[in-house]
């Protein structure tokens, strides 16, 4: 029997790729096993947990506050970017600008809002969530927790997720009515649509909030699971907390479209 | 073939605690039979007064990330270490000593054999058996490991308002002595990223002694220190260590430092262990490559 | 520590702008430098082809997931749209134009911010912190040269070509979408898009976002590694900045270029 201290001989070419395909599809899943054994830890020790107070505060103002601004900056952005493009759009067909403020709000509210703020909260803050984590696991901060008996899902990561939940809506909420804003001035200035006919809210019925507000749950959601994933599962100094910053915002975003489209999709099939 | 660890009912687990020594069969390399039986299941750990740790037959396997399996880092690894010894833990980079001592701790899973750390299989505890057996336990990290986000006082309290239930005065009574006996005195205040190198290995120290715990693992505890700072270390967790009449695995590179203070040596190379004995021994070992590390020679089979 | 006695907030404001001006210059001298060093003579074909292989492929997943999802949620938001006006034929018009001139440029360079630039980062990142940047200048190789130059043009070269990539996915994405949602044949869908309604100066439109995205991309990316201290958690902060001040740009600059370019 071979001894198992000695590292096996090296593949072939022709073993390597079956071995690489085989070694994406375990990943695959015992990815997605880690995420959801994740997610269920993180619900349990929600009600469970014995985390200092304060914590999820202070995540809250970290998630919260101090995005604001980025994620107003950008979605204002987007705001005067899609006003202007979509009636230009527009004007090529019919040039009647009335209608553009009232599916830009139909837009903004089960759409744009909800996926657009997630993307950029999934880069600030999966980015910021994973960094910190992995640096703990790497200088064996986590382990000294486990020490303490101070589980690191229920310490690290249901703070974040309880914040996250709370602060993505808000924060989602807060910037889409700015973009609003900043489409209403683009289509003034550009277009001499006047801000009583662009502030048009008749499109926006009870399946349009719905969707916004189920998608920004969902978000809200999977950005902390993701990034405290890939943190926690770094590994091997400042390399591999690269590594998991990477990774999270990667795997935060892939949630966030994945999400939207099935949200999006069954919201369609059920004809909200 | 018969099963290895067979299943004990808990009359038949009483009637093997009365035996002095337990004997476990385990032929290396593992058969593939061992691994169907959860890990030291029926091995009851028998009660030796003057042995605080001992391990039979550990053996850890590791995700390597590189290649993307599993392979062992420690395996049939027999160490035992008696009561109120300070135990050093020597062998080149990458022998699996920091490993040991996060098996020792709990913090790694163990596949095989018996982790028995003042009677509490580590290898098959449940949680609260290993919490229980953490409130008996202090560890010292090779990166410190820090909190960075707290202050040093609140570092040091950690484990103490986590594992036991003090009142604020005891509290601040029990870091006011640690700080004073790690001869920092007054840096409750401080936060982590502003220390130097070596106040954040003796607030480690101090951290890991808040408890006055009975077991002691110190993993570097003066790495990347220099020569007088370092031997002023050692120097206080022996004085420190022996006052508390605590059992101490140290592990260090820092052989001119580390040996004078140890009671006993184990030398570990590639997940093997070659010698476990004094000092003197260990400088007078038949083993070449015991005696080449040991006493530092570049030349010889290691 | 710089919150505990926190500062007022017009001082706060202040430091913000001189530190964002700061970075901003520092990220346009850094071009300056990797355009004087990107003479032929002195371009290293070899390591650009090395780095290119290695970020196309490492993004190739990401971008085709992607494009097909945001291809399928342009047709399921822009369906209710269009089924208003009663023509369905506008839908592949409509999200064609969408994909081609905003969607497609947009979260393609997005997703290879945070896959290709924030790798990047966190590489030149490790690279500081380990030292392994002050061996190669004690060995007379210069970092920009060797490690940023090759960098900098493989990134704009990858997500001018993903993007061209995922134009085309995400216009058949929402042409399965179309042919599920509302039985829009694929045929019907590629009339609305062939129609004449949509000219190359879309595409090029796109185009010519994702090549100012790539810049911004890349230089965000080169910066923050080359600016990273203080060990593995530095490391962290570094790709955190780069992600969003790259993701910052590319939004500033799709802005300006919207209305810039025809």
């Amino acid at each position: 029997m071979k001894n198992p201290m000695e590292t096996p001989p090296p593949l072939t070419e022709h073993d390597a790729f079956l071995v690489r395909l085989g070694r994406v599809c375990i990943d695959g899943f015992e990815g997605g096993r880690a995420l959801s054994s994740l997610f269920l830890r993180t619900l349990w020790f929600t009600f469970r947990g014995s985390r200092p107070k304060g914590a999820t505060a202070h995540e809250a103002f970290e998630i919260g506050n101090k995005s604001l601004g980025f994620l107003a900056l950008t979605m204002g952005f987007i705001g005067m970017i899609l006003v202007y493009q979509s009636a230009v759009q527009l004007g090529r067909l019919v040039p009647d600008y009335t209608m553009v403020g009232a599916n830009y709000g139909e837009l903004l509210v089960r759409e744009l809002g909800p996926t657009i703020g997630a993307l950029m909260l999934a880069t600030r803050v999966g980015a910021g969530m994973a960094a910190e984590l992995a640096s703990m696991v790497v200088t064996e901060q986590v382990d000294a927790l486990r020490l303490c008996a101070a589980d690191p899902v229920d310490f690290l990561v249901v703070p974040r997720f309880l914040a996250s939940l709370v602060m993505t809506l808000m924060v989602v909420v807060l910037s889409s009515a700015f973009a609003y804003g900043t489409g209403a001035v683009t289509a003034f200035i550009a277009f001499d649509v006047r801000f009583d006919v662009f502030a048009n809210l008749s499109l926006i019925d009870f399946g349009d909030v719905m969707t916004g507000l189920a998608k920004c749950v969902a978000y809200g959601a999977a950005i902390p699971i993701c990034s405290c994933h890939c943190g926690l599962e770094a590994y091997g100094g400042s390399a591999g907390v690269g590594r998991a910053t990477t990774a999270a915002v990667v795997l935060s975003s892939l949630a966030i479209i994945v999400l939207n489209f099935f949200i999006s999709a069954g919201a369609f099939l059920v004809g909200l | 073939m018969p099963a290895l660890y067979p299943r004990k009912t808990p009359s038949a687990r009483r009637e093997r605690e009365s035996y002095t020594q337990c004997v476990i069969t385990l032929a290396w390399p593992p058969q593939a039979a061992d691994h169907t039986d959860p890990p030291g299941v029926a091995v009851t750990i028998p009660r030796t007064p003057n042995l605080v740790i001992r391990l039979e037959s550990l053996g850890v396997r590791l995700v390597d990330r590189r290649r993307g399996d599993r392979r062992w880092v420690l395996h049939g690894l027999d160490v035992t270490v008696p009561r109120g010894c300070v135990y050093g833990l020597i062998g080149p980079g990458a022998a699996g000593k920091s490993v040991l001592l996060k098996a020792l701790a709990g913090l790694l899973p163990i596949e095989e054999g018996v982790v028995a750390v003042e009677e509490v299989n580590v290898a098959a505890a449940s949680a609260l058996e290993l919490e229980q057996l953490r409130r008996r336990l202090g560890m010292a990290f090779q990166n410190n490991a820090l909190f960075d986000h707290l202050t040093v006082a609140e570092n040091i309290a950690f484990p103490l308002r986590r594992l036991f239930t003090p009142t604020e005065d005891e509290v601040r009574e029990k870091i006011a002595e640690r700080l004073a006996c790690v001869t920092l005195p007054g840096f409750e205040g401080r936060m982590p990223p502003g220390l130097s190198g070596g106040q954040k290995k003796r607030v480690a120290f101090a951290r890991a002694t808040i408890t006055k715990p009975p077991i002691l693992l110190l993993d570097e505890p003066a790495a990347g220190l220099d020569p007088v700072t370092s031997q002023r270390l050692f120097d206080l967790i022996r004085k420190d260590v022996k006052a508390s009449g605590a059992t101490c695995v140290v592990v260090s590179s820092d052989l001119d430092r580390l040996l004078p203070i140890c009671d006993r040596v184990g030398v570990l190379v590639h997940g093997e262990l070659l010698f476990d004995g004094t000092v003197e021994d260990a400088k007078r070992s038949s083993d070449a490559r015991v005696y080449q590390f040991v006493n530092g020679l570049p030349d010889g089979p290691l | 520590m710089a919150h505990s006695d926190s500062p007022s907030l017009v001082r706060r404001l202040g430091a913000g702008t001189v530190e964002t001006a700061a970075t901003i210059g520092a990220m346009l001298a850094l071009l300056g430098r990797i355009l004087a060093r990107a003479t032929p003579k002195r371009f290293d074909r070899r390591e650009l082809v090395r780095h290119l292989e290695f970020m196309a492929i490492e993004s190739l997943p990401i971008v085709i997931v992607t494009a097909l999802f945001t291809g399928a949620i342009v047709v399921i938001q822009a369906t209710p749209v269009v089924q208003r006006f009663g023509a369905e034929g506008l839908l592949g018009w409509g999200a064609g134009f969408g994909v081609l001139r905003e969607i497609g440029p947009l979260l393609t360079a997005l997703m290879i911010s945070g896959r290709v630039g924030a790798n990047n980062t966190a590489d030149l990142g490790t690279m500081v912190v380990t030292e392994q940047v002050d061996g190669l200048r004690a060995l007379a190789i210069d970092p920009l040269e060797y490690l940023v130059v090759p960098r900098f043009f493989g990134l704009v070269t990858t997500l001018t070509l993903m993007t061209v990539f995922s134009d085309l996915l995400a216009l058949f994405g929402a042409a399965i979408a179309g042919q599920a949602l509302i039985g829009l044949s694929m045929h019907g869908f590629y009339n609305g898009i062939a129609g004449g309604l949509i000219q190359f100066k879309d595409v090029a439109h796109g185009l010519i976002k994702s090549v100012a995205f790539g810049l911004i991309v890349a230089l965000s990316s080169c910066h923050f590694g080359l600016a990273t201290s203080g060990g593995a958690p530095g490391v962290g902060r570094s790709v955190k900045a780069s992600v969003v001040t790259s993701a910052a740009g590319i939004f500033a600059l799709d802005y300006f270029l919207s209305f810039v370019v025809p």
